[in-house]
């Protein structure tokens, strides 16, 4: 029997404890300790509740302040109600998306673009919520006959919001900047050669060919005029021009804005002092904070998820945008180079079925310009959904339910597991086995967008005017059509605006009855407010967010 | 094999006469009979959605009714039982043999052997499951093998760590020791005289962990870092019925209560088996012969 | 004191071991951190340039060499993405993860212990049929389900009776604590109920192990009553390895948190985790994956000294092993 305790000692008594995996000690193990334990002495002592206690009242106290917190929680929810119309000093906007960054010259994202475009930065032109190009940091320009020389006469007295002027040197610095630095999008305006202070009030453009698009880029990043002599960490902080300063920003909670009250202009004053913008990634979340009054704007709100929303208290619109929701076929791969199997895939979708599944609030779209850009018209008819139309084209192709043809789609995770689901299930009925690899957005952007690596592949391209995608042979799609890139030349040549969206519409069509890819639907986001919310506008708000004209009255 | 085939039979009966045990039996038994139905029938195809009806409250078409892509949640249900039976099987087989391999570390007989796997099942067995399975996820993606490595790395170190004290106690034993100085080859002692030792306390666990292994799936899968995507499991229904849970509370309720049920199941196996495969416990058992 | 020493030197060594796992599964990964900042519309060239700026383009030795430094030195680094140090990111996120656990723990134990004690001093055998099925039941709930259960009870817009905030944090945080701990409770309640469950169970196979034991028998020889002698003596026995059980408990809940914080909207560690390894943030995950892990090494660690010095029958064994 000594021998047992031998052993004992050895041991490192651990033998009963257990992770909380849902391990039992068992009546074995402890008969064996039991035994031992019979035979080890125990020390006597006299004070053994101590540790008790110690817990009874740690667990008391949290009692005591979990019941103080309900009770102050029942309170403060009786107290709203009541109504005055004074302007709210501060406005709350609930945004799903938040930029993980402040540093819009080199981070990518449509939600930085959101955000400090126009509130934060501004640039030579703006975009008004029509998607059309207005005055800017710039209040008038003129385009030379040949469309290669752009002069901007900028407004007078402008300032930066740490009293910096800002004034011609400023635009044409920040523009060579661009083009020196190869900052984000700065291939948008590859035909821009250098840009020129005049005087102090004008700038010129010299451009290498003519660009009818120019202008429009100039809206966008491209076209921002940053500060030339100021230091500053252009990650955690953002120095700009605009009605808002950052007065601080964690990309994970919120962004707080704070009207600049040096603001150069008179036209896009801030009406409203501070506005917070909280970044609520879980949709329930978004609701539950917009309906208990933590938001007073939700943008966008999941759909199914609005029709909960009580009417009378919250007002729901649905924003056109220019998101496109894009199944990209790889015509450099052996089985999609087949133009019928392109054709059958697309004859196969039922894009109504995707939409309703959806919640119904998202337009179908068939080619490759969504509805607010120049060049859209309505190409649903070129591919209705038709699957003994579908089958056929397959069987011209050599297969079948019995012999299918086994694709790949990759697509990124964050755009949910259904459309995968329901992609695959619609092409099963015309004998397309498809595999789904679900993957993180990095790593799709190495596989499909850096490697072109990929067979079917799933999007949302959000941006407008991207058209050029398709004219650009060496980008992912690997959509190579002569036809297609030479009307594109003419539209960008174009000196007027209706000679350019007529080419325009006939290289979409091309593209879109050529097949490369299929276009499930044009995302339309839904916004969601809460009533006194006002000068919120209702389109294109996934990208423009002229925060200085939304007031909330309570 | 003729009385080994008898004591089986022992085992069962007397498992059955136990409420719990009954209970596990029965439920274990319908798990495994859905898993090969499911191979041949489900009342839909797994590819089957209708758009149209996603969410739908049961009805006699759908008696679950149906998930957001309008797919039949009973279909997906029962093809997942059959993914959770493979990952809890695997996961024992892996936890086990990794398991009794730290044992046989553990009470090997060189001195720095058995001390660093001591020092290192202590120092491994608090880093959480979830974190073996992230790091896991990076390189190979997700999928049932990342669970299944997860899931026996973690729970064989918890089963090292519990059959130690009997393995010793078995190790030093005079006969483990004759036998060893009788030229029996070591891996054959463990095996032979030590295993047999610990089978009481290795059942339990291993029917306990099994029950994790699908608690564990269903949290990881809700994470990301689960089963890929479009593979039937009951932590895919669960992840994908938690979507709109305010709208639609009901698609929420059955693959909760599949798991709990399977797991109690699973709790209860190992107490009941042990209970019945227990000479000591179980009279039926001594002379080999039936009870009555 | 070898025991110790052997144990520390262990500790030191897997922190090494653990930062070269890290920072070479790290690099595994498909995807880098240039390509997620030049997103869809990017060149090749940008991409390229984008690295060399951010030092990708130098060699894996030298990238974990001036990781380690910094780690061996205090300094955890800084996001390439956000451009904030890593300790104050996981400092905010921790400031929602960590209080979730300890409050977990605390209904687990609130739970757990008179549950478990009650189990065993109840003589009525009905009773303890009753104790068993709850401990067993409650323990196989998985955490995502009980969470969303009690969303469908007690959450306000949702439940039936709504008393609780549902999903999400409050915007002012901990700068609110009561709303902030509201927030909590729901979240705290679906892990601890699952774990004070678990808790339930090694508190009676504990105390009725200690119930077999002779020092019991003991005391009610001297002239307790055996509910008096089990919880006077019987827990003192139980106590060094409830106090293991416990610590694992902690780091095996995470798991479960993690699932929870998700389901609850909360910004924790796992959020954290998951955007950082999205966005291929590696400067950060590799900071964020060690310090989690190397906490979870502590706690091991001080789980185990702690059972060495409250178990009393470790005095005998040490003498023993001197001798």
């Amino acid at each position: 029997m000594s021998e047992n305790n031998g052993v004992y000692g050895e041991a490192d008594a651990t033998e009963e404890k257990s992770s909380a995996n849902g391990t039992e000690t068992t009546q074995n193990a402890a008969s064996t300790d039991e035994s031992l334990n019979a035979r080890v002495k125990q020390p006597k002592r006299g004070k053994p509740k101590y540790w008790l206690w110690v817990i009874v009242a740690a667990i008391a106290a949290v009692a005591v302040v979990v019941g103080v917190c309900v009770a102050r929680g029942s309170t403060s929810g009786s107290q709203t109600g009541e109504a005055s119309d004074t302007i709210s000093d501060t406005l709350t906007i609930g945004l799903k998306l938040a930029p993980v960054s402040l540093d819009i010259r080199q981070q990518s994202g449509t939600a930085l673009e959101q955000v400090l475009i126009g509130n934060v930065y501004e640039g030579l032109v703006s975009r008004g919520s029509d998607n059309k190009v207005q005055p800017g940091l710039a209040k008038s320009w003129d385009i030379s006959t040949d469309g290669k020389t752009y002069m901007f006469h900028l407004n007078e007295h402008m300032s930066f919001s740490n009293g910096d002027d800002l004034d011609a040197e400023d635009v044409a610095w920040s523009i060579n900047q661009l083009k020196e630095q190869q900052y984000y999008n700065a291939d948008q305006v590859a035909s821009l050669e250098r840009a020129e202070a005049v005087d102090a009030n004008t700038v010129r453009l010299t451009l290498s060919s003519p660009d009818s698009n120019l202008l429009w880029y100039l809206t966008g990043r491209p076209g921002l005029v940053f500060d030339k002599d100021a230091q500053y960490d252009a990650k955690t902080q953002a120095l700009g021009s605009g009605p808002y300063t950052v007065e601080s920003f964690d990309s994970a909670d919120k962004m707080v804005l704070k009207a600049n009250p040096s603001y150069w202009g008179s036209e896009h004053k801030a009406k409203t002092e501070r506005v917070v913008l909280r970044f609520l990634p879980d949709d329930n979340a978004g609701v539950n904070a917009l309906k208990s009054g933590d938001i007073q704007v939700l943008l966008p709100v999941n759909a199914t998820l609005a029709k909960s929303l009580d009417a009378t208290n919250f007002k729901t619109v649905v924003d056109e945008g220019s998101d496109k929701f894009t199944l990209v076929f790889n015509c450099a791969n052996d089985k999609l180079a087949d133009k019928r199997v392109r054709q059958a895939i697309r004859h196969a979708i039922n894009h109504e079925e995707i939409i309703a599944s959806r919640g119904g609030v998202d337009a179908a779209l068939g080619g490759p310009i969504a509805s607010v850009d120049p060049g859209y018209e309505d190409l649903t008819s070129l591919y209705p959904h038709d699957v003994s139309k579908a089958k056929q084209l397959m069987a011209a192709a050599g297969y079948s339910t019995d012999h299918p043809l086994t694709l790949t789609l990759t697509y990124a995770n964050t755009y949910g597991t259904e459309l995968g689901d329901q992609l695959r299930s619609q092409l099963a009925a015309i004998g397309i086995d498809l595999k789904i690899n679900y993957v993180e957005f990095s790593t799709w952007l190495k596989d499909v967008h850096s490697n072109g690596d990929y067979e079917l592949s799933l999007v949302d391209h959000a941006d407008s005017h991207d058209f050029y995608k398709w004219a650009t042979p060496s980008y992912y799609y690997h959509y190579d059509n002569k036809e297609v890139q030479e009307l594109y030349a003419k539209a960008l040549a174009a000196t007027d605006e209706a000679t350019g969206e007529n080419y325009l519409k006939q290289a979409a069509k091309l593209v879109s009855e050529d097949a490369p890819a299929d276009w499930l639907f044009s995302y339309r986001a839904s916004v969601s407010y809460a009533k006194g919310v006002q000068g919120f506008p209702d389109k294109l708000s996934q990208i423009v967010l002229p925060l200085w004209q939304i007031t909330y009255v309570k | 094999m003729a009385t080994l085939r008898v004591t089986l039979r022992v085992i069962l009966r007397s498992m059955w006469r136990r409420a719990g045990g009954r209970y596990s039996l029965i439920v274990l038994g319908l798990w495994v009979l859905v898993s090969l139905v499911s191979l041949v029938w489900t009342p839909y195809s797994l590819l089957a959605t209708d758009g149209f009806h996603v969410w739908s409250k049961p009805s006699a078409a759908h008696p679950l009714g149906t998930d957001g892509v309008g797919a039949d949640v009973l279909s997906w249900l029962m093809a997942g039982s059959r993914t959770n039976l493979i990952i809890a099987a695997l996961s024992v087989i892996v936890a086990a043999a990794f398991g009794l391999l730290l044992v046989a570390a553990m009470v090997s007989r060189h001195g720095a052997l058995s001390a660093v796997s001591v020092v290192l099942v202590d120092a491994l067995i608090s880093v959480p499951t979830v974190l073996v399975a992230l790091i896991l996820c990076v390189p190979f993606g997700a999928s049932a093998a990342v669970i299944v490595a997860a899931c026996g790395f973690a729970y064989g170190l918890n089963l090292a760590r519990i059959l130690r004290p009997s393995a010793m106690l078995a190790a030093r034993s005079a006969y483990v020791q004759s036998a060893l100085h009788s030229g029996m080859p070591a891996a054959r002692v463990f095996l032979t005289h030590i295993v047999p030792n610990t089978l009481p306390v290795l059942v339990v666990q291993l029917s306990m962990s099994a029950g994790t292994s699908i608690l564990a799936e269903a949290g990881l899968t809700y994470l990301g870092i689960g089963v890929g995507a479009g593979v039937p499991s009951w932590g895919h229904s669960l992840a994908t019925s938690v979507k709109f849970v305010g709208i639609y509370p009901l698609t929420v309720l059955w693959p909760g209560l599949v798991v709990t049920a399977v797991v109690v199941a699973l709790n209860l196996l190992g107490d009941a088996l042990r209970d019945a495969a227990d000479p000591l416990a179980n009279p039926a058992l001594r002379g080999g012969q039936d009870e009555r | 004191m070898r025991f110790m020493v052997r144990r520390l030197a262990l500790f030191a060594a897997a922190l090494v071991g653990l930062s070269l796992l890290v920072f070479v599964v790290l690099r595994v990964l498909p995807g880098d951190v240039a390509a997620v900042m030049a997103g869809t519309n990017a060149t090749p060239e940008r991409i390229v340039s984008l690295r060399a700026q951010m030092g990708l383009d130098r060699s894996y030795a030298a990238q974990y060499l001036d990781w380690a430094d910094g780690l061996f030195h205090g300094d955890l680094g800084t996001s390439a993405i956000g451009g904030k140090s890593v300790a104050s990111q996981v400092g905010t996120r921790a400031g929602v993860t960590f209080p979730l656990i300890v409050l977990s723990l605390l209904i687990a134990l609130a739970i757990g212990l008179p549950l478990g004690c009650a189990a065993v001093l109840t003589r009525n055998e009905r009773l303890r049929g009753v104790f068993h099925v709850v401990a067993i039941v409650g323990g196989a709930v998985p955490a995502l389900w009980s969470g969303l259960l009690l969303i469908l009870l007690f959450a306000r817009g949702v439940g039936l009776f709504g008393v609780f905030p549902s999903q999400g944090f409050p915007a002012d945080g901990w700068s609110n604590p009561g709303q902030a701990l509201m927030a909590l409770v729901l979240p705290a309640l679906a892990t601890g109920l699952t774990a004070g469950a678990g808790l339930m169970r090694y508190t009676r196979a504990a105390l009725g192990e200690a119930a077999s034991n002779s020092a019991v028998d003991m005391a009610m020889a001297c002239g307790m009553t055996r509910v008096q002698a089990l919880l006077r003596v019987g827990l003192r026995l139980a106590l060094p390895q409830l106090v293991s059980v416990f610590g694992l408990m902690f780091a095996q809940m995470i798991t479960g948190v993690m699932v929870i914080e998700s389901l609850f909207a909360l910004p924790g560690l796992g959020a954290m985790l998951v955007t950082d390894v999205g966005n291929r943030d590696l400067l950060a995950v590799q900071s964020e994956l060690f310090l989690l892990a190397a906490f979870f090494l502590l706690l091991g660690l001080l789980v185990d000294l702690a059972h060495r010095v409250l178990d009393p029958r470790f005095k005998t064994a040490r003498s023993r092993e001197v001798g």
